[in-house]
Parts: C-alpha cells; sequence; structure tokens
C-alpha cells in the first residue's frame, strides 16, 4: 500500500513527510531524487502515477501545495487519490484554511493526524467523527478568527452584505475550536454547488450540455445531530422517472455518502445525516444533454478578412440568464492564428477588457459581471506578422485557425438542474445560537463554442 | 515562534534542544520534541537526541507521548541498542489502561524493525490480539503483518496467523477489515499456504462486514473477494448480486474495486442470462461518472476503461459521448479519451465520431492534433462505412494546409490506400498539390509510396519521384528504402517508360543496388502488402485478462503486469479469469498429461471385413490401378458446417477419454511394446529429424485378418504435400497382385490423389513400401474421431477394409503464419467461451527449441513474449480446409507443469482433436506447453 506520505510547497519542500513502512532497502530520500530530476514544474503537467526506480509516485494539487504519496508494489491509485484529497479536506478542516504558512504551523497535528490515518501504509479512517477521538495536538491558527475581517470575501459574499449572505471567510477556520476562542459559533453550511460543461457546434446547435454538481455539507457543530435537508420535490432522477406537475428537476445519476439516511427520499426527497464535523460531499448528481434551460451564454461571432494582413473579429455575446441572475468573472478565449502580432480593439464598457496573450496566442477578453438579459459586443482586429516565408498574409487557412473560443464564469446563487435546498431542520435544535446557510454557485467547467 | 522551528543552524540547535528536553516544564518539552520532529522532516540529523526524548516517553501526556513516539519509529532502526531503552516502557503501555495508549504503543512497536525489539513484542502482541476495545484490535491485526516483514518464522511459530484469521470474525467491521488487509499481504509473499482460506462461509462472513465497514475497509474486503473463484455460476451471480451496490459508492475507489469483482465473476456468468445483461447495464454509469472527477482521478479511470472496452465494449457502446474531450482537459486526459473513442466507433456512431476529431483537428496542441488525424484514418480502417467521408474529412483538413495536419494526413491516407486499394485514388490529385510541404519522413515516405503504387494513374509520376530524388542523399532510412522500392515498383511494372535517361539511370543503379536477381528483386518490391489491421495498439490477449484482474490498481493504468514493475514479486503466481463453468460440473481443468499417460493399451482399431459399418464403403467402385480415382471437390462451406455441426459428443474423446483418440494416431502401441518412455525416444529419433511430425508406422490391418496381407503404415508432410506411406507385406501362401486403395469420406475430404503404385507383383514374404500422395478433395463426412480414416484395399484375392486415424498435423498447411496485428484482432474476436484450458506434465525443452520444432510441423510463431520466466508463444495455424487455429503456448522454465486452455468457435470437435494431437507431438518432444487453443473458421 501507501509507503511515504509526502506534502509539499510549490516549492518542493518538505512540509511533511511520513515513512509509513519504514523503508529499510534506501535511506536516501527517494522523492527528492525523482523532483531533482525533474523539477517541481513537471507534477503540474504530468499524470499520474509515475514512476522511478522502483517506486511509483502520485500526486495530487491543491491549494498550490502537492500531496504525494509513494509506494513500491500494486495498490489502488484510486484509493490513494482519494486519501490525499481526503487528507487535503480534513488538514482543512482542522487547521482551518490549505496554505504553505499553516502546515508548517501545524506540523504536529498534521502528523498525528496520518499517523491515525494511515497504519503500515492500510489507510484506517478519514472521518472526522472518529478521529476527533484521538486527536490530542490543537490547531495553530495564524490570526483569530473574526467575522468582521472581511478582507478577503470572494464569491460567496461579493453581492451584498445586508442580504443573508454568509462571508467565505466564514467557512475557513478550524473544525476543533482552541481552547483560546471564547466564542463558539454553530454553523453549519450548505453548499450546492455544480459545474457546467458546454459545447456549442459552429451552427449554433447545442451539441453537448452536462451538468455535475454536489451538494456539500461544512459542519461546525460540536455534537452530533441529525439534520434534515429537503430537496426540490419534484427532483426525479433518471430519464423515465417524473415527478410533480411542473417543469421537473431532474438528474440523470446520484450517488450519496454512505452516511447518508435515504429512507425519506424516496417520498419527500429529504436527506437525513448526522454531519461529522468538517467538511462532506452528501450528494453527487449528473445530468446529460438535457438542460432544463437555456445555455448561459451565446455567442455570434463573425470572422473576416481585412485588407493586407488584419483579421477581424466580430463577438456579440449574450447572457440568457434570468434578468435576477448574474454572472461573475466572465472570460472569453479566442484562439487567434499562430502568427498574430498585435491586437486592437473596440468594448462597450471601460470595466472590460482585452488582451493578446502572447504565448498561447489567444486573445482574452474579461467581463467582471454581466447580468442575465444583457447583450455585450466587442471587435477585435488582430494583425498577422511574418512567418518564415515572408508576409503571414490572412489566407483561408488563417481563418481556420480562430477557435474554438472558450468561456469560463461564475454564476453565483444559481443552479443549471434547478436543484433547490427547500429547508435545512436539525433536530434536535442545537444549543445556543445556530446558523445554518444554504449557498448556491455554478461554475463552468468546459464552456466551448465551435466557429 | 514558527521560524524558530525550522531553525537553520544544526549544532546550535542540538544544543539548545537537548537543553529543553531535559526542561522540567511539560510544555517546554513538548515544543522541544516538536522542533525535533521539525528538523527530522526536513531532514536534518537529530539522531544525537535519541536518549534525551526517550527520556520524556514517560509522561501521562498523550500529546508529548505521540510526539515522542512519532520520533522513535523514525530513529529506531539507526540506534538499535538505544531503541532497547524503550522497550520497557513500550511494555509498560501496552498494559496501561487507555486504550490510546495501549494502541499507540502496539502500533509503534511494529514499526521499530530492530530485531531484539521484536522478541518483547510478542506477549503484548497476543494480549493485544485479543483486547476488549476493537481500536486497539485493529492495531494489533495490522501489527501482525509488520511483525511478518520482520520476521516471518517467529509470527508462524507464535500462533498469530490463526488469531489473525479468527479475527476474520469478529463483531467489529474495522478489526475484520484490518485482518482481511493484513492476511491478504501475508498471503501474497506466501502463495502457497492459503491464509485466507476463501470458501463459501467465509465469503459470507466478508459480504456482511462489506455493508457495515468504513469505506476503506470496504476496499480490502472487495480486494480480497476478487482473488476468490467462485465455485459455479450460481454462486457467482449471488456474489455479484451482493456486490452491486458497491458501483453507487462516493469514492472512487469502492467503485472500482467493486467492478474488479463484477468483470472478474462475469466471466463465469453465461451470457444468454437475463442478469448477464443486467450486470452489463449497471457497469456503465459509474464508470461515466468517473469521468466527472478531477483529472488525476480521471485519467486513471480511463485508463482502466481502455482495458474495460477491449474486454467488454459493449458496457461502454452507447456512451461515446462522454469520451469527447474537454477544451481544458490535460493533454494526457485527451490522449486517453481519444483512444477509448475509436476503440468505441462503430457504424452507429461514426458520423457523431467524425465530426468532433475534425474539430480536434483544429485545436492548438501539436501532439493531439496528430493523434486526431491518425484517429480519422483509424476510423476508416475500422469502420468501412465511414471510410469515403474519413477520406473527405481528411481532404479538408490538407486544404487547412496547417503543414503538421497536412503531413499527419497523407500519412493515414496511406494506410486508407493500403486498406481499400484502388478506392479512393480520386484523391490523388489533391495530395499531389501538397509535395513540397512535406518535411516529415513518415509523410514523404508516404508519399513516395503513393506516387509508386498509383504510378499508372499519375501522369507525372516520374518527374514526382524525380523531385524527391533529388534530396536523395539527405534522406533518411525510412525514405531512401521507400524511394528505392517504388523506382524499383515502376520499372518492374514497366508502366510508363521513361525517357528520363537520367531517372532510367538511377533506377538501374538502385536496381543493381537492391539485387543482381530481378526475379528476386520483383518478389520483394512487388511483394503482397502485409495487411493492415484494424486496431494497431491492443493489449494481447493474456496480458488483457491478467490486467482485468488487476482492475483499479496501478498495473491496470501502466497497462503492465505487477510483476513488471514490483520489486520482488517475481514468482508470484499471475491471475486469471476464472473459466466458465455451469453449476454442477467440476471447475477443474481435465488433466490433459494425465489422460495421455494412460493410453497405451487400447488395440489398434480394425474394422471387421464383415462389417456393416462400412455401407458406404462397400458401395465403392474399387477401380484398377489404372483407373483415376473419383474425385469430388469438396467446398469450404462444407468443411466449415462439418465442423460446426455441433457434434459434441466427440470431447469426450479429447477430453475424458483421451483413450479414444490417442492410439490410433500413435498407432498400434502394444504392438510396440509401448510405454510412455518408448514414445518419448521414438519421438527424439523420428519425428524431430525430420522437421515435419510423423508417427511411427503402425499396423493398421494385420495378416490374420487380410488373408495374409499386412498393412502398417503412417502419414507425413512433404513438400507441401500430403503421404501416406504404406508398408504391404504379403504373409500369405500365394503371390498378390492387382492393388488398389479407396477411402471413405473422411472429415477434411483425404483423397489419394493418385493410384497406389505396386508395379511388381508381391511375392511370399516380400514387404513392399509404397509413398501414396493424397490430397483434401475428396468428399466430406464428419467422422468420430475427426481424424478417422477409413480405408478399403483391394488385391487380387479380396477387398480388406482397415481405419487408422492420421495426426491433426499433417493438415496444417505451410502459409499458416497469421498477420501479427490480424492475430491479435482475431483472438480477441474469438468469445472467450470458446476457449478450454488443459494442463500438460512435464517437459523440458525451452520455448526457441519448441517454436522451431512446432514449426516443422506448420505450427508458426507469430509472437513471443517474455515475462519473467514465462515465455509466452503466440501461434497460428491453418488446416487445409481453410479453418485456422490459434494458440498460446505458455512456458514457464520453474515449474514442469503448465495451464492450457483451448477454445473454440467452429467445433468442439474439431478442437479436441486437434488438443489430443497437439497433446502427441508434446510427447513426441514437440511441445512443451498449451495454453490457450483457440480454431475459428
Amino acid at each position: 500500500m501507501i509507503s511515504q506520505v509526502f506534502i509539499l510547497s510549490s516549492q518542493g519542500d518538505h512540509l511533511i513527510y511520513k515513512d509509513c513502512i519504514l523503508m529499510h532497502y534506501s535511506q536516501e530520500n527517494s522523492l527528492d531524487l525523482y523532483l531533482k530530476l525533474v523539477g517541481i514544474t513537471i507534477l503540474l503537467s504530468v499524470q499520474c502515477p509515475q514512476r522511478n526506480k522502483n517506486l511509483n509516485f502520485i500526486h495530487v494539487r491543491h491549494s498550490g501545495l502537492y500531496w504525494v504519496v509513494s509506494t513500491k508494489d500494486n495498490p489502488s491509485p484510486f484509493t490513494i487519490i482519494e486519501f490525499l484529497n481526503r487528507l487535503a479536506a480534513l488538514t482543512k478542516d482542522y487547521c482551518g484554511s490549505l496554505s504553505e504558512k499553516s502546515v508548517r504551523m501545524n506540523f504536529a497535528l498534521i502528523y498525528e493526524l496520518l499517523d491515525e490515518m494511515v497504519d503500515y501504509g492500510y489507510i484506517q479512517t478519514t472521518s472526522t467523527d472518529i478521529l476527533k477521538n484521538f486527536i490530542q495536538t490543537e490547531a495553530v491558527t495564524s490570526k483569530p478568527f473574526s467575522l468582521f475581517d472581511l478582507s478577503n470575501v470572494g464569491l460567496f459574499g461579493a453581492e451584498t452584505q445586508q442580504s443573508k449572505v454568509a462571508p467565505s471567510a466564514a467557512a475557513s477556520r478550524p473544525i476543533v475550536a482552541s481552547h483560546g476562542e471564547q466564542v463558539r459559533k454553530n454553523e453549519i453550511f450548505v453548499d450546492v454547488v455544480e459545474r457546467l460543461s458546454v459545447v456549442i457546434g459552429s451552427n449554433g446547435v447545442l451539441m453537448k450540455a452536462d451538468v455535475e454538481g454536489e451538494i456539500r455539507v461544512k459542519c461546525y457543530l460540536p455534537t452530533c445531530s441529525e439534520m434534515r435537508i429537503g430537496l426540490n420535490e419534484e427532483f426525479s432522477i433518471g430519464k423515465s422517472q417524473l415527478r410533480g406537475y411542473g417543469a421537473a428537476v431532474r438528474v440523470d445519476e446520484c450517488s450519496f455518502h454512505q452516511a447518508v439516511k435515504l429512507d425519506e427520499f424516496d417520498t419527500y426527497r429529504i436527506l437525513k445525516v448526522c454531519p461529522s464535523q468538517g467538511e462532506q460531499t452528501l450528494m453527487q448528481y449528473q445530468l446529460s444533454d438535457e438542460l432544463p434551460c437555456a445555455p448561459p451564454f451565446r455567442l455570434f461571432p463573425t470572422v473576416e478578412k481585412d485588407y493586407g494582413s488584419r483579421l477581424l473579429i466580430f463577438l456579440k455575446l449574450r447572457c440568457d440568464l434570468p434578468p435576477k441572475s448574474v454572472a461573475i468573472n466572465v472570460s472569453v478565449t479566442v484562439p487567434v492564428p499562430k502568427g498574430s502580432l498585435s491586437l486592437s480593439q473596440e468594448l462597450s464598457s471601460p470595466e472590460q477588457s482585452a488582451e493578446l496573450q502572447p504565448r498561447s496566442k489567444a486573445v482574452l477578453w474579461t467581463i467582471p459581471r454581466f447580468p442575465g438579459g444583457a447583450q455585450l459586443s466587442a471587435v477585435f482586429k488582430v494583425t498577422l506578422g511574418f512567418n518564415a516565408h515572408g508576409l503571414y498574409s490572412v489566407r483561408s487557412a488563417s481563418l481556420l485557425e480562430v477557435g474554438p473560443i472558450s468561456m469560463s464564469f461564475e454564476l453565483p446563487k444559481y443552479t443549471c438542474t434547478g436543484l433547490q435546498v427547500r429547508f435545512l431542520r436539525l433536530s434536535p435544535t442545537q444549543p445556543g445560537l445556530s446558523q445554518r446557510w444554504v449557498r448556491y454557485v455554478t461554475h463552468s467547467d468546459s464552456y466551448t463554442i465551435r466557429i | 515562534e514558527t521560524n524558530k522551528l525550522y531553525c537553520t543552524s544544526v549544532k546550535c540547535c542540538i544544543f539548545e534542544l537537548k537543553a529543553e528536553l531535559n526542561s522540567d516544564k511539560k510544555e517546554k518539552k513538548k515544543e522541544a520534541v516538536k522542533k525535533v520532529i521539525a528538523s527530522m522532516t526536513v531532514g536534518k540529523d537529530v539522531s544525537a537526541l535519541f536518549p534525551d526524548v526517550v527520556n520524556c516517553m514517560q509522561t501521562d501526556n498523550l500529546e508529548l507521548k505521540k510526539l515522542v513516539y512519532l520520533y522513535l519509529m523514525n530513529y529506531a532502526k539507526s540506534q538499535p541498542d538505544m531503541a532497547i531503552m524503550a522497550v520497557n516502557t513500550f511494555v509498560k503501555d501496552c498494559e496501561d489502561p487507555n486504550p490510546l495508549i495501549r494502541a499507540l504503543a502496539v502500533r509503534t512497536m511494529g514499526c521499530i524493525r530492530v530485531d531484539k525489539i521484536t522478541e518483547y513484542l510478542c506477549e503484548p502482541l497476543r494480549k493485544c490480539l485479543k483486547d476488549e476495545d476493537p481500536y486497539v484490535r485493529k492495531t494489533a491485526a495490522v501489527c501482525v503483518a509488520k511483525l511478518h516483514d520482520i520476521n516471518a518464522q517467529l509470527v508462524e511459530d507464535q500462533g498469530f496467523l490463526d488469531t489473525l484469521k479468527d479475527l476474520i470474525s469478529d463483531s467489529n467491521p474495522m478489526v475484520v477489515a484490518n485482518a482481511v488487509a493484513a492476511l491478504s499481504e501475508i498471503s501474497e509473499s506466501h502463495p502457497n499456504c492459503n491464509l485466507l482460506d476463501l470458501n463459501p462461509q467465509s465469503i459470507n462472513k466478508l459480504l456482511t462486514a462489506l455493508n457495515e465497514c468504513t469505506e476503506w475497509g470496504q476496499i480490502f474486503i472487495l480486494d480480497c473477494l476478487a482473488n476468490y473463484t467462485p465455485r459455479d455460476d450460481r454462486e457467482s451471480q449471488s456474489i455479484c448480486e451482493r456486490v452491486t451496490p458497491r458501483l453507487s459508492h462516493a469514492n472512487s475507489a469502492v467503485v472500482l474495486s467493486a467492478v474488479k469483482v463484477l468483470m472478474k465473476f462475469m466471466e463465469m456468468l453465461p451470457k444468454d442470462l437475463d442478469y448477464y445483461g443486467t450486470l452489463l447495464k449497471k457497469l456503465a454509469p459509474p464508470l461515466v461518472t468517473l469521468l466527472s472527477a478531477e483529472p488525476e482521478l480521471q485519467y486513471v479511470a480511463l485508463r482502466n476503461i481502455n482495458l474495460i472496452v477491449q474486454k467488454r465494449p459493449e458496457i461502454l457502446k452507447h456512451e461515446m459521448k462522454v469520451f469527447f474531450v474537454k477544451y481544458n482537459d490535460p493533454i494526457y486526459v485527451k490522449l486517453e479519451k481519444l483512444d477509448i473513442m475509436i476503440r468505441l466507433a462503430s457504424q452507429a456512431n461514426i458520423a457523431q465520431v467524425l465530426a468532433e476529431l475534425k474539430e480536434y483537428a483544429t485545436e492548438v496542441d501539436v501532439d493531439f492534433v496528430r493523434k486526431a488525424v491518425r484517429a480519422i484514418g483509424r476510423c476508416a480502417i475500422k469502420v468501412e462505412q465511414s471510410a469515403e467521408r474519413c477520406v473527405s474529412t481528411l481532404l479538408d483538413l490538407i486544404q487547412t494546409k496547417v503543414n503538421y495536419v497536412v503531413q499527419e494526413a497523407i500519412v493515414v491516407i496511406k494506410d486508407i490506400f493500403r486498406k481499400y486499394p484502388n478506392k479512393y485514388e480520386s484523391v490523388i490529385a489533391t495530395l499531389c498539390e501538397n509535395l513540397d510541404s512535406l518535411d516529415e519522413p513518415e509523410a514523404r515516405a508516404a508519399m513516395i509510396w503513393i506516387v509508386g503504387e498509383y504510378a499508372e494513374r499519375i501522369d507525372n509520376a516520374d518527374e514526382l519521384l524525380e523531385s524527391f530524388l533529388e534530396g536523395f542523399h539527405d534522406e533518411s532510412t525510412q525514405v531512401t528504402t521507400q524511394q528505392n522500392t517504388q523506382v524499383l515498383h515502376k520499372h518492374t511494372q514497366n508502366t510508363p517508360d521513361s525517357d528520363n535517361p537520367d531517372l532510367r539511370d538511377r533506377g538501374y543503379i538502385y536496381w543493381r543496388l537492391l539485387s543482381t536477381d530481378p526475379v528476386a528483386a520483383k518478389e520483394v518490391v512487388l511483394a503482397e502488402k502485409p495487411l493492415i489491421s484494424e486496431e494497431t495498439d491492443l493489449i494481447e490477449p493474456t496480458l488483457l485478462e491478467e490486467l482485468i484482474c488487476h482492475i483499479g490498481s496501478l498495473a491496470s493504468v501502466y497497462h503492465k503486469p505487477p510483476n513488471a514493475f514490483v520489486e520482488g514479486s517475481r514468482g508470484v503466481q499471475h491471475k486469471r479469469l476464472p473459466a466458465r463453468t455451469a453449476s454442477g460440473e467440476s471447475a477443474e481443468s481435465p488433466d490433459a498429461g494425465q489422460s495421455v499417460g494412460g493410453v497405451s493399451d487400447a488395440p489398434p482399431a480394425v474394422i471387421p471385413s464383415q462389417g456393416d459399418l462400412l455401407g458406404d464403403l462397400l458401395n465403392l467402385d474399387l477401380a484398377p490401378p489404372s483407373a483415376s480415382v473419383p474425385v469430388v471437390p469438396a467446398s469450404m462451406q462444407m468443411g466449415v458446417d462439418l465442423l460446426g455441426g455441433g457434434l459434441d459428443s466427440l470431447i469426450a474423446v479429447g477430453l475424458a477419454g483421451g483413450t479414444g483418440g490417442m492410439p490410433a494416431g500413435l498407432g498400434g502401441t502394444p504392438a510396440m511394446g509401448g510405454g510412455l518412455g518408448d514414445l518419448f525416444d521414438l519421438g527424439g529419433g523420428v519425428g524431430m529429424a525430420t522437421g515435419s511430425y510423423v508417427p511411427p508406422k503402425a499396423v493398421w490391418l494385420p495378416a490374420m485378418k487380410a488373408k495374409g496381407l499386412e498393412i502398417s503404415g503412417t502419414f507425413a508432410r512433404r513438400g507441401g504435400g500430403i503421404h501416406m506411406d504404406l508398408s504391404l507385406t504379403n504373409n500369405a501362401m500365394s503371390i498378390m497382385t492387382d492393388f488398389a486403395i479407396q477411402f471413405n469420406r473422411n472429415s477434411f475430404g483425404l483423397a489419394p490423389a493418385g493410384p497406389l503404385q505396386v508395379l511388381t507383383p508381391l511375392a511370399q514374404n516380400q514387404t513392399i513400401d509404397v509413398s501414396l500422395p493424397l490430397n483434401t478433395n475428396g468428399p466430406i463426412m464428419k467422422m468420430e474421431p475427426l481424424n478417422n480414416l477409413q480405408v478399403a484395399v483391394k488385391n487380387n484375392i479380396d477387398v480388406f477394409y482397415f481405419s487408422c486415424q492420421y495426426p491433426i498435423s499433417l493438415l496444417f498447411v505451410e502459409d499458416g503464419k497469421m498477420d501479427r496485428q490480424v492475430f491479435l484482432a482475431t483472438w480477441k474476436d474469438i468469445p472467450s467461451e470458446n476457449e478450454t484450458q488443459y494442463q500438460i506434465k512435464d517437459f523440458h525443452l525451452n520455448s526457441d527449441a519448441a517454436s522451431t520444432k512446432l514449426q516443422g510441423s506448420n505450427v508458426f510463431t507469430v509472437a513471443k513474449r517474455t515475462v519473467d520466466a514465462q515465455d509466452l508463444l503466440y501461434q497460428s495455424i491453418k488446416l487445409t480446409n481453410g479453418i485456422w487455429a490459434l494458440a498460446e503456448l505458455r512456458i514457464q522454465s520453474i515449474t514442469p507443469n503448465y495451464m492450457t486452455r483451448l477454445r473454440t468457435r467452429a467445433s468442439l470437435s474439431l478442437s479436441a482433436s486437434l488438443w489430443v494431437q497437439f497433446a502427441m507431438l508434446y510427447d513426441c518432444g514437440f511441445l512443451e506447453g498449451l495454453d490457450h487453443f483457440v480454431v475459428f473458421p
């Protein structure tokens, strides 16, 4: 099974190193040799497992840190990747946030966690419920958590402070409160996160639309009490099943965390769970090809030859979200011919920007905020330079090099499937102040428009 | 304060730390140990602090204790003498009232690989294995595995293995899971001692624990289940039913372990079973779900899916869309998806696939674009109906004039031309326009090939070729070879006589360069092109099966068997898929070696002359020697029908009743006083020398049954022809004349190709040897055994009837060597139910010798692969009636016994006979071991 576990900084320094089976045959550190050979940046671009000198390395990347396992025999890479992901999640749960600094400060805690999680390379447990019985070390946080410190408010807090939106920092503190902390906050966060993949053909036809979603719970409640999460009653699974009268909220496939009790799910669409402290994914679901709504963005591109060595690209971008919704951090990437030299653009508002990425030869158009129902247009004039054979004139081939266009964006407070949490009940009710938060977000996973 | 932990100077640190470790204050001690461990992490040597740290061990502060134990684990190995100092505390801690401390002590002790400590470990470990707290028990279970790694003998002597086995029935699922994991690991290093003792009862226990375990425990248990071989299809189904719910688990490792169990046990289910179809349907969604995970997981999932698609394409045949690449997939995921797309491509989805591939060909990443263009070519070759569409797509891509796209497209168009000759030559003009842009050797070579091949359709072919010749000296060998052959090609075809003396001269120079013998040159240059296979990178079947048994492991990602990359695993058993067994039948394969051994005293089959059995034969017109033998040409179809006739009764001959097939083939064993030992000698003397296998002559017709005429004989294959070598002896009182011979209808249409040439009368006590050439154009009738031949011989006295059996190797033709790619594709094509397995015992030749000898009998080695101590020979055989047989021979140099398998599509009886034949060849020292045996029409 697992021979060694490493946590490396982005520079390749060891933050944590645990030798699970005490590799008696070699004293020298195999990973160091390996990294010396290939360099730390290689981990960014290669698939795992990687093999070097009788050892197999499997790594994942979280928060700029590399989480690496080496093994000698023939274990399941799935087990190891899942384990590394859990390790990263648990480290985050226990240390509050995940960074080189927090790992350095909490190395003793992480060693203790690792000791309980892996014995002789066999994974024992990754559940906070079990682990909390064993863990002695307290987490060290860089600064005391304060609800009023909104310096790194991100997505979830960006919109309106008045509304009932939790500041994003609220969910980044250790699950086990240190003794110094006076007020314990009993909070629970339920996040519905969806990732959207869309391919729109050159004729404007929707060729592929997939949604992968999950319901995540982050729990700060000290004691276990049962939580009931009510989903839309018309939620239906599979192609044939249909519930409710109106447009059903439909997914193709659903899988659940093993702690979730489903006895009320079939009839009432209620998930029952006693959440462990920390973060868990309660439910994952997929939907392919049949989005209940139009894809959020439509693009109408035109590419023309200008005189001489110039390409003209007209883009008209429409946001088909409901008017109340808004897309943020929208960016549109338009690959342009290799010989592109410079770009001049006409954009409709000053907060937008566009630039020619010199290395990847693509035009990047960014729109910080894009309300539903709005339409934006842009004109890009790309000048082509010389190539080895002389002037790079605009041929029909150059037109073919333009595209496919890809987009990335975030849609806060919006789910593509229409999945909603109707209610969130705790029973018995937690003593003292307990706050429940439900948050929705849709990210673009891969949004491609062919031209 | 953080920075202090990561102090830079070592020496000052050690000093300071020493002082702090010996401080009275608990907090200070704790901080000091933390600093020590921090230094350890960044690779500093803090072993000098060992005694001071050990001193901190005796504390009631659990946090501090844990830190000290952490330090001990790392340094005990390098400081064995010091480690002894800690033993007392260990032993004491094992008795601590706090289960956390008991477990901590036993866990750490097992990690300290110091022999002296292990002695002290036994007693505490024994207690902990029976501890009241499950947390301690599960830690102790793992500790047994640790101890076993240090001192296996000690573990066995102390009886820990039995205690561990008892823990499988523990009430706590966590303990069960760890016990299973420990036992699995121990039994891997001792494959013989059957530690896990998997039987229906223990399997039932495991399946029950499966439902209660943590996700990680479920993985151990599922992996353990995968090693079990159910007794029959019913048991297999019931296990599958209980494992299936794991497929919807959120942990992908649990899902993959479940998939492994199902893929393996499915092998045992009959395909017409409803449940089989249900199971196939259930496997698709979890595999699809894996593709929505992060790229790391996606990649390992895709590598596994690649195997599953090769083994059971039906599972994912409707899921093509999920393999379409996303623009933000990492390149390694894209390439893997592309590969699977081609494997899944079929007539039903080809339009969709081509549209996608065309899009990919315009992407940025050059490697990916190239592979996408190649993929279009592979689609054309795989799905014939799409070829035209593929070609036009490729032409579109050539129009983009993007240099590497054009070159890649030309390379694949060449392959399409080879697969479908003279079909798409209309595109040649477009290709020729792009000559100038070709700067890669492979593309240039492809273009030259096209120009040469279609020279008569290209007006200026000479000019084009000439333009390539200008750069002749700069070209890589790939291109020059192609140039040479193609220029020669043109000359030998003599199509457009070149007016250009320069080109002609050059051509002649190459001509002389290549060969002085024009006939040979023509053979070389205009030889048949090797077949283009549909799928170029199929995994060899045995490897594929083994990898299926390792689904979800590293082996399935590397596509290599574990012993190819795991150190110290040599000699570990290769895993195999279970053979299909219906309920009630024995799962054990018949032992062919024994049946061969128990054969010797069967009497030679002689048909009594008055028997009605040969009604057909009696009606035959026995013509005088001068008359030509009537020849009824047997159509191929007849042959196939005959053999496909489902005459399964004969299998008994090949399997249990090897006696039926053997003796006749060996011919009158008793007459030769035959033990097997004799056969070996004979084999060495007779068979091996002549190349092709020739059984020793046997008495077919004893004199007493034929009025004094004794006929003995054998069969041989010489110079591509089949011969019946007869010895006729006259034991009668009178002279014999007017010999004639006739065959009854037989399985392969064997018939005399000419009259029996006994020109002079056969005098009293005279023996004459006659060689009768045979052909296979005679009438066909299924015989039992298949290789039985009924013969009538006439002389001036009477007509005599006898039957004999010919070795099937007689029918192996000389052009039976299959192309490697075709072999792989065909093998994959034959359903695995058509495979039977046998074992051959005691053989002594290595694979090369076996291969050479078998080649003498027209059993051709297509490919050879060596894995560890095993040689795998892939062999092909073609019979006279066009039936091919594929075999895999597994030759192991360590043990003399092999599993062998027999696979049939056409007819079980044919393969059974073939099998008998092989067993015989083997006995004569021809064949070392036969593993796969596959027959198909």
